[in-house]
């Protein structure tokens, strides 16, 4: 269910998201698709090489998936207004992830309604690997 | 270097593109299906390689490290999602370049490449941020 204009406040959760877990097969198909031929994500061997213990998921994936979450709690693809990720710890294949989000800030700005938001990916053992803020825009009614 | 004009070019988005992207992300929103689709919010990552492809002789001017260069940060902005059937026209720049001390003692290049992307009318779409970290060899 999208966020209800007329009472979202601060504090407020996202409606969450589960993702995963992920495998190497779901890194073989977002490479390709995103333009991104880095075999770090893709290659075992080059990822040993390159000093990691194999692959890992492109922080975008992890990103794609928080843009989902924004998406269902916005109602639209409109609506994401700014979208910002920091990919700050390595999300590895295994790795099941709940995305979640808080409201931060609420304001309207002529006809929308504008939601500010923390976001977040976490693992199955609690561990946050990617946060961001984002900007949803809401219609008012 | 800080400013300095990448890439510029232009990308059609497709429906098969936009469908199978939103396929790899395991999204079934019926939006990002079909003719009429819009992209996905991430989308516009898959134009930053090619904004980017005019950049590999300015990367090794600045010395970076490819084997260990990683994506920190990401940041678009958006003015409308991206359609498809468009053409966008994409200019990319280098916005900004510094280093940092890492917690084990080495040094961590930053650099932030700037994309943006207007419309066939010249409306800008969205513009794109992105902090790439590379650790000194």
């Amino acid at each position: 269910m999208p966020l209800d204009v007329a009472s979202v406040k601060v504090g407020d959760a996202l409606p969450t998201l589960q993702k995963g877990p992920i495998t190497k097969d779901d890194l073989k198909r977002y490479g390709p698709a995103a333009g991104d031929p880095n075999p770090i994500h893709l290659d075992d061997e080059f990822a040993k090489s390159a000093g990691y213990p194999g692959v890992f998921a492109h922080g975008m994936l992890s990103m794609g998936y928080l843009g989902e979450l924004l998406v269902r709690a916005g109602g639209s693809p409109a609506s994401v207004r700014k979208f910002r990720a920091r990919f700050a710890k390595i999300t590895w294949p295994g790795d099941a992830l709940t995305c979640g989000g808080t409201v931060t800030a609420v304001h309207d700005d002529g006809a929308v309604r504008l939601v500010d938001c923390d976001l977040w990916t976490e693992t199955q053992t609690g561990e946050r690997k990617v946060t961001g803020t984002a900007t949803l825009a809401l219609p008012r009614a | 270097m800080i400013g300095r004009v990448l890439s510029t070019g232009s990308a059609t988005v497709t429906a098969d593109h936009v469908a199978a992207f939103a396929d790899a992300l395991g999204d079934q929103d019926p939006r990002y299906r079909g003719p009429h689709a819009v992209a996905p919010p991430t989308y516009p990552v898959a134009f930053m390689v090619q904004a980017m492809s005019g950049g590999m002789d300015t990367f090794q001017e600045l010395g970076l490290n490819f084997m260990t260069l990683v994506h920190g940060e990401q940041e678009f902005e958006y003015r409308r999602p991206v359609q498809v059937g468009e053409t966008l026209e994409l200019t990319g720049r280098i916005a900004d370049i510094y280093e940092k001390q890492s917690s084990s003692g080495g040094v961590l290049d930053f650099v932030v490449l700037e994309t943006e992307a207007k419309d066939g009318t010249g409306a800008t779409v969205f513009f794109s941020r992105n902090v790439l970290i590379s650790r000194r060899a």
